[in-house]
């Protein structure tokens, strides 16, 4: 279908026994912003690496833009910007020097250069910084350039891996504002997150996937609305209640729970309001030591922990102990 | 012709990263050079009390007041005995390093040689300063020293002597030390960088631009062996500071470009090669250590191949480094080219280097990420 940037079908990757990918199949509309949610080694980045043509699929195919990414390999990847997670600048060599290497790489013509680096310092509010070595840039400013970088061929497609894990709030919303103006700009936007905020606010659809596989795709509001109907109770004991209250809610009013740590989470699906006031009224009555108690219309995270299993909040704890070692390895 | 760009601005890439550190890069390729030069470069310049046999069969004035002068400066130790037949048996035992005949005829005009030297290639640092002080005293009485002859071990007298018993250790080891800094430049400078690369992700971000690989690899092979050549030429430099001297004159920088060029496509190649297997920097650091510093060795660095023991000779005869070091020792203090011995060094060289340069992009490709 032309309206598809992206398409991919039946794509599988297996790394010895091991299989990282396991048949996917998605398609990613032109201009919009595609966000692939999922916790680490749940076969994002690996994904990504083979839409980027550096891993070549177990089985499978991925066209962009209508072009076979095998068969049209240079033409699919002159079409592709992208952003590696870990901001990767040549720190050796100035901002200009940076932008004009990309350039040269990219095939801009040698007459449009100069102009197309100069446009991308302005983007990047980096004109006063050019010809600073990118290795005395603070660490925000790597990030604009790496991203203004990654655009320098005017791509149609551009993917971000985690764009925004590590920054301070003030990078992120900026950060953000900048990826919804290249969606301003019909640029098709492919970014991983582990940020249920940042896929809620940035991303037109998402796909949840984990371990390998899809668990579902959709706007936010459809994957909100998947994870339930009615609200969520949630109810924050202390840690050595939390098994009595459980049971308690579960016997008496035949509610299934989950359990995040010290919070009960139930699903109410009907009266959920006058549910929850007899819940409150009952733990009262049993003296339970009851720290907190809310009830909310699903979020994402509330889909993700339905989907996966696993609160995205740990995954993301887990995954950012991951990637502190791995940089303590280097 | 896109290759060829897109190899180019890899190129462009590699030295403007090294342009950047061109200090470091500079003192760290001196450094080395500098240290051996230095210390081992002054072996022999020092030396004292050679033992030396004379024999004498002149027995005249002339013959006494040269035999004085050699004794004067302190340079040698002189034993005197009275026939030669004693005195090579003297050689054979190590107990004097080199062995002064002086015939009736001393000290003669014509051209038939008074004086006969012989020596045991074993004491080449000592045998560097002696010979030629020997043979200029000689000179002044105008007498002809003749041509040094080798002693072999059991056998009587052989040969022509090995370059490095003509000219000075210093020189004899700073074409070996330029060759070093050449390949040592080539292994380490370029497998650094690729690891590097690979580490902080510049790599992923080369491979995921609309180019070729080979014009990664090429583009790194041409800055890595542009830049060896350029440690090469420094330490040239250092040696000709130290004074050294190019044997062939300026004719003979051609054929050292040439030969530095081979060593160094053949050692860029050979670190991309080894650094596109491995990730760690700590690791390749030994590795290419246990490539470099063999076949610099093995290369007669410190001495002539030739003086291996057997067991060692047909190690050294296949380190491409002795062709190198040996053409490159034969234009520096020789000063003139046997066509055949040349061709070979040559023809080994670009054998060598061309075998790498394919091997290297054939495993890059496959092994790169």
């Amino acid at each position: 279908m032309a309206d598809n940037a992206v398409e991919i079908k039946d794509l599988k990757k297996s790394f010895g026994d091991f299989q990282a990918v396991k048949g996917i199949s998605f398609n990613i509309k032109k201009g919009e912003i595609f966000g692939i949610l999922g916790p680490n080694g749940a076969g994002k980045t690996t994904t990504l690496n083979m839409i980027l043509g550096i891993l070549t699929p177990t089985s499978g195919r991925i066209t962009v833009e209508s072009l076979d990414i095998n068969r049209d390999a240079l033409e699919v990847k002159q079409m592709i910007g992208f952003m590696t997670q870990e901001t990767v600048v040549e720190n050796q060599l100035t901002g200009r020097d940076n932008l004009r290497l990309f350039a040269r790489l990219y095939h801009v013509p040698e007459g449009q250069i100069s102009g197309r680096i100069e446009e991308s310092l302005r983007e990047a509010s980096l004109v006063d910084f050019g010809d600073a070595r990118a290795g005395t840039y603070s660490g925000g400013m790597q990030r604009r350039l790496s991203l203004v970088r990654s655009m320098i061929q005017d791509p149609k497609i551009l993917i971000l891996d985690e764009p925004t894990t590590g920054l301070d709030v003030q990078s992120r919303v900026s950060m953000w504002s900048h990826i919804s103006s290249l969606h301003r700009r019909g640029i098709t936007v492919i970014l991983t997150t582990q940020y249920l905020e940042e896929a809620d606010a940035l991303c037109d659809r998402i796909a949840v996937i984990d371990h390998g596989e899809i668990k579902a795709i959709g706007t936010a509001s459809e994957l909100k609305r998947m994870a339930a109907q009615g609200n969520i109770l949630e109810v924050t004991v202390k840690d050595s209640e939390v098994e009595r209250v459980n049971r308690l809610i579960k016997s008496k009013f035949g509610i299934e729970t989950k359990v995040d740590g010290d919070r009960i989470i139930a699903t109410i699906e009907k009266k959920s309001l006058s549910t929850s006031i007899k819940i409150a009224q009952m733990l009262e009555k049993e003296g339970s030591d009851v720290l907190a108690f809310s009830m909310h219309l699903p979020t994402l995270d509330d889909a993700f922990l339905k989907l996966t299993g696993e609160s995205l909040r740990d995954a993301v704890s887990k995954d950012n102990t991951d990637n502190r070692a791995a940089m303590y390895k280097r | 012709m896109g290759l060829m760009k897109d190899s180019f601005t890899i190129f462009t890439r590699e030295m403007l990263i090294f342009r950047s550190s061109i200090r470091t890069n500079v003192i760290r390729s001196l450094m080395f050079p500098l240290v051996i030069i230095l210390f081992f470069g002054q072996l022999g310049n020092s030396v004292t009390n050679v033992p030396v046999a004379v024999a004498n069969y002149a027995n005249n004035q002339q013959s006494m007041q040269f035999i004085n002068m050699l004794e004067a400066q302190g340079t040698l130790s002189i034993a005197a005995v009275t026939d030669q037949a004693s005195a090579m048996n003297m050689l054979r035992s190590g107990s004097v390093y080199i062995v002064i005949v002086i015939l009736p005829t001393f000290p003669s005009s014509g051209t038939v040689p008074s004086v006969y030297i012989y020596y045991a290639n074993t004491q080449f640092s000592s045998i560097g300063v002696a010979l030629p002080f020997i043979q200029s005293a000689a000179e002044r009485f105008g007498a002809s020293a003749g041509s040094q002859l080798q002693s072999q071990g059991s056998g009587i007298i052989v040969a022509q002597p090995t370059s490095g018993a003509t000219t000075s250790y210093r020189d004899f080891l700073i074409a070996s030390v330029i060759i070093m800094a050449v390949a040592f430049g080539g292994i380490f400078s370029g497998g650094f960088s690729t690891i590097l690369d690979r580490q902080l992700g510049s790599i992923k971000l080369f491979l995921i631009a609309p180019i070729n690989k080979n014009a990664i690899i090429l583009g790194k092979m041409m800055s890595g062996t542009l830049q060896s050549v350029f440690y090469g030429i420094l330490a040239l430099l250092l040696g000709l500071l130290f004074g050294a001297q190019i044997a062939m004159g300026i004719g003979g920088i051609v054929w050292i470009l040439l030969l530095i060029f081979f060593v160094a496509l053949a050692f860029s190649a050979l670190a991309l090669l080894i650094a596109s297997r491995i990730r760690a920097i700590e690791q390749y650091a030994i590795v290419a250590q246990m490539i470099t510093l063999p076949t610099w060795f093995l290369s007669g660095a410190f001495f002539p191949a030739s003086s291996f023991p057997p067991f060692l000779q047909p190690f050294s005869a296949g380190d491409p480094l002795t062709y190198a070091t040996a053409a490159l020792r034969q234009v520096m203090l020789a000063g003139y080219i046997i066509p055949q011995t040349m061709l070979l060094d040559i023809f080994v060289l670009a054998a060598f280097s061309l075998f790498v340069v394919a091997l290297s992009f054939l495993l890059f490709k496959k092994t790169i990420d």
